[in-house]
C-alpha cells in the first residue's frame, strides 16, 4: 500500500483509518481515504475468512445477525492490522445500532481507537457529512476531496456494472477460465489505483476482455435473479459464493441489489412502491421496497428462477417472504429461500443449489 | 445379458440401494443403518443387494449416488451420477406417481417438500436452519419411552386424546414431551402428540407458504411411522400416500437418473473387498483452514475435496 508521505507534513498525525469488509467495495473506500483526504492512511483489512467471522461470533450476541459478527471480526482484523480509526456505516433496520454496540464490544476489549460511527452523522444533509469530513481531516482541500469523491463513485459504478457483467458470463467462458482472469485482473488493478486514469483503464481492459473472450452461450440461457439482504447478498464470502456457484453450473446470475443501484442513483429508480402495489402496500424496511419490485420485474422479464438471500433472524427480508411466495405462485416462478448464518454449511448449500438448478432446467425442458 | 442400474441412497441414519432393469422393476434392494459409517454401510449394503442379484441374466450398467454422502460413496463405487437427493425424490417419485402433485420427505437429518405439476418439479424447500433431525428425534424419544421406533403408529392409534407437544424444535419438543410425561400423561397420548407436533412443525417450517394439492405421497423413513401418516391425513385433510417401497425413493431416482444419463461404467461387486480410506487434512494455507477430505482405494489417492480455492487443490 504506497503511503504517500509527501503528503503529511512533519508533525502531523496520520490517521490510519479502516472500513470492515464489504464485498469488494474496499478498494473504493481506500481511494476515497487517500486521495480525499490529506492525512489518512487506509488499513486494508484482510479478506474475509472462516477465523474473521469466528473472532467476530466469539464477542458478538449469540442471536445478532451474521453480517454483524462478520463485521465485527472484520474490524478486529483492521486493528490487528494497524488501524487506529475505524469507519462503521449506519443503516436503516439494526445496522444503525451496530456502530455503537461494536464500539462498546471493542472498547470492552481492550482496544484503543477512534471511532466514527456514521450513524451519529446520519440526516443525509450535507451539513452532516461536513461535519463527518472537517472531523477526520480539518484542513481538508476541497477541490481535491470532490474530485476525489467523483473517481471513487465512477470506481463503485465500475465495478458493480462489471460484476454483473461477470456472473452474467462467466458460467459460459469457452476458455476455461479467461474471463474469471480477466475479472481478478480488474479486482486487482481497483485495489491498486492511484488515479482517475487507472480506474478508467481498469474499466476499459476488463470490458474490452468480457467482449473478445469466446462465450459458450445458448440463446436463451437459465436466467436467475437474486436479491435479498443488502451485507449477506452482496458480500461473497457471506453467501458462500452463491452467485458463482450457480453460475459455474451454467447459469446467468442477475442482481439489482448493489452500492451504484441502492446507494448512488436509488434516486433515478424512485416510486417503485407504486409499482408494487398490488402486491404490497407498506415499506417494511430498507430493501423491501427494492427487492419487492426487483423480483417481480425478474418474474416479468420471464427468469427461471429468484433466489431469495439473507441472514438469519433479519427481521426487514422476513417480512417481504410472503410478499414474494405470492410473487413465486402468480407469475409460476420458482424461488428459493437461503437463510445464513455463521454455522450455515457449504455442503448444505450445494444440495439445495444442485436440486434448484435441477428443477428449474427440467420444468424449462418441459415448457418448452 | 440385460442392462441393469444401481441406486444408492447413503443418508444421515439409514443407506438404501437397488438394482432396477430397464422397466423400474426393483432386482434387488437393501435398507440398513449406516451407523455412522457411510463406507462400511455401502459395502454392507453392496453385499445385500448382490445376494440378490441375477448375475447371470443382468449386467448392471451405470450407477448413481445420492443422499449425503453421495459424493464419498460415489467416489468409491465409481458412479456414473452423483445427484442431490431432492432431484433423485422428486424423479423417483414421478416416475411411479406421475399424477402426484406433492411430495412431502422426511427423513434421519432433512425434511423437504417438492410441489409437482404435469410430472415436474416446479417448487421446492427444505429445511434450513430448523426441522432438522426429525427421524433421529423419532427414534430417540422411542427410546426414551422403551418402545421400538416402529411401534409408535401403533401406540400413537390407540391414542383418544392427543397430549398437546411444543412444536418448534426438537430441543424444544423433547422437554415439553419430558414435562407432560411427568405431569402423568398417558404414553400412548403423548406418542399420539409427538407424531402431531412433527407433523405441525414440518408443515409450519417446511412447508410454509407453500399450497399442498392432492395427490399426496409422503416417502422417506418417517413415512414408515403409520402415526405420522395419520398426522398428516388429519392436519392436510386429504389421503396421504405411502409407498411400500417410499423408503427406497432416493436410491431408486438415483438409478433411473443413471439410465437416463449419458454416462455408462460396468460396476462391479468387488469394492466390497477393497479397502477404502479417507483422511482429513486441514490446508493451512489461509486463515479459512479448508478441510480437505482425501479418500484412498489401499495407498492411492482416488478423489480429495473440500478446498475453497486453487491453493488446496491435490490435484
Amino acid at each position: 500500500m504506497p503511503l504517500k508521505l509527501e503528503r503529511i507534513k512533519e508533525g502531523q498525525r496520520v490517521i490510519h483509518g479502516a472500513f470492515p469488509r464489504y464485498a469488494e467495495y474496499n478498494c473504493a473506500m481506500k481511494y476515497m481515504a487517500e486521495h480525499g483526504f490529506h492525512n489518512v492512511k487506509f488499513v486494508m483489512p484482510p479478506p474475509l475468512t472462516k477465523r474473521t467471522e469466528e473472532i467476530g461470533a466469539r464477542y458478538s450476541p449469540d442471536y445478532v445477525c451474521t453480517p454483524f459478527k462478520t463485521l465485527l471480526g472484520s474490524l478486529i482484523e483492521a486493528l490487528e492490522a494497524g488501524a487506529d480509526t475505524l469507519v462503521m456505516v449506519h443503516g436503516y433496520c439494526r445496522l444503525g445500532y451496530y456502530g455503537e454496540l461494536m464500539e462498546q464490544i471493542l472498547r470492552d476489549q481492550g482496544y484503543e481507537f477512534d471511532f466514527i460511527n456514521l450513524s451519529e452523522y446520519d440526516t443525509w444533509k450535507k451539513r452532516d457529512w461536513l461535519k463527518v469530513i472537517r472531523r477526520i481531516d480539518p484542513k481538508l482541500n476541497i477541490p481535491k476531496f470532490v474530485q476525489a469523491a467523483r473517481e471513487t463513485i465512477r470506481m463503485m459504478e465500475h465495478l458493480d456494472e462489471v460484476t454483473s457483467d461477470y456472473y452474467q458470463i462467466c458460467g459460459f467462458d469457452a476458455t476455461g477460465g479467461e474471463v474469471r482472469r480477466a475479472y481478478r485482473r480488474f479486482l486487482a488493478a481497483l485495489y491498486t489505483a492511484d488515479s482517475g486514469e487507472d480506474i478508467e483503464g481498469a474499466y476499459k481492459r476488463v470490458k474490452q476482455d468480457f467482449q473478445t473472450i469466446p462465450l459458450n452461450k445458448p440463446d436463451r440461457p437459465l436466467q436467475v435473479g437474486i436479491l435479498g439482504e443488502f451485507y449477506t447478498v452482496m458480500d461473497a464470502f457471506s453467501n458462500l459464493h452463491l452467485e458463482q456457484k450457480l453460475a459455474d453450473m451454467g447459469v446467468e446470475v442477475h442482481r439489482w441489489m448493489n452500492m451504484t443501484h441502492h446507494l448512488l442513483h436509488y434516486g433515478e429508480v424512485k416510486n417503485l412502491a407504486p409499482k408494487i402495489r398490488d402486491q404490497c402496500e407498506y415499506t417494511m424496511g430498507p430493501t423491501s421496497t427494492a427487492n419487492i419490485w426487483y423480483a417481480k420485474a425478474c418474474a416479468e422479464h420471464g427468469y427461471d428462477g429468484l433466489i431469495h438471500v439473507k441472514s438469519a433472524n433479519c427481521t426487514p427480508e422476513i417480512d417481504i417472504m410472503p410478499v414474494l411466495q405470492n410473487i413465486s405462485a402468480d407469475y409460476k416462478i420458482p424461488t428459493l429461500y437461503l437463510t445464513y448464518d455463521s454455522q450455515t454449511s457449504d455442503v448444505g448449500l450445494m444440495t439445495r443449489l444442485e436440486a434448484f438448478y435441477d428443477m428449474i432446467e427440467t420444468r424449462k425442458r418441459a415448457l418448452s | 445379458m440385460k442392462q441393469a442400474y444401481l441406486g444408492i441412497d447413503v443418508g444421515s441414519i439409514s443407506t438404501k440401494g437397488v438394482i432396477i432393469d430397464d422397466d423400474n422393476k426393483i432386482l434387488s434392494s437393501a435398507y440398513i443403518w449406516t451407523e455412522g459409517d457411510p463406507i462400511g454401510a455401502s459395502k454392507r449394503l453392496l453385499s445385500l443387494l448382490e445376494k440378490q442379484f441375477d448375475k447371470k441374466n443382468y449386467r448392471i450398467v451405470a450407477t448413481g449416488t445420492t443422499g449425503s454422502a453421495r459424493k464419498l460413496v460415489g467416489t468409491i463405487v465409481g458412479a456414473t451420477m452423483v445427484k442431490n437427493e431432492i432431484t433423485a425424490h422428486a424423479v423417483g417419485t414421478t416416475t411411479f406417481y406421475p399424477e402426484v402433485r406433492t411430495i412431502l420427505e422426511i427423513g434421519g437429518q432433512d425434511s423437504k417438500i417438492i410441489l409437482v405439476e404435469n410430472g415436474v418439479a416446479v417448487d421446492y424447500a427444505m429445511n434450513t436452519l430448523c426441522a432438522a433431525g426429525t427421524g433421529a428425534f423419532l427414534s430417540s424419544q422411542a427410546k426414551r419411552l422403551g418402545i421400538e421406533v416402529e411401534e409408535i403408529g401403533e401406540y400413537a392409534a390407540r391414542s383418544e386424546h392427543p397430549t398437546q407437544i411444543a412444536a418448534r424444535c426438537t430441543v424444544f419438543a423433547e422437554s415439553d414431551l419430558v414435562h407432560k410425561l411427568q405431569m402423568g400423561h398417558p404414553r400412548e397420548d403423548v406418542i399420539a402428540g409427538v407424531c402431531n407436533a412433527v407433523v405441525a412443525n414440518y408443515l409450519n417450517n417446511v412447508g410454509k407458504g407453500k399450497k399442498i394439492l392432492s395427490p399426496v405421497v409422503f416417502q422417506g423413513g418417517v413415512s414408515k411411522n403409520s402415526g405420522v401418516v395419520a398426522a398428516f391425513e388429519k392436519a392436510l385433510g386429504c389421503k396421504v400416500t405411502v409407498d411400500e417401497n417410499g423408503h427406497l425413493m432416493g436410491a431408486l431416482g438415483a438409478a433411473i437418473l443413471a439410465r437416463k444419463g449419458k454416462g455408462r461404467r460396468p460396476f462391479d461387486f468387488a469394492v466390497e473387498d477393497t479397502e477404502f480410506h479417507v483422511r482429513e487434512a486441514g490446508c493451512g494455507r489461509c486463515p479459512n483452514n479448508c478441510e480437505i477430505i482425501c479418500v484412498y482405494s489401499g495407498d492411492k489417492l482416488i478423489d480429495a475435496w473440500g478446498n475453497r480455492c486453487e491453493r488446496g487443490a491435490v490435484h
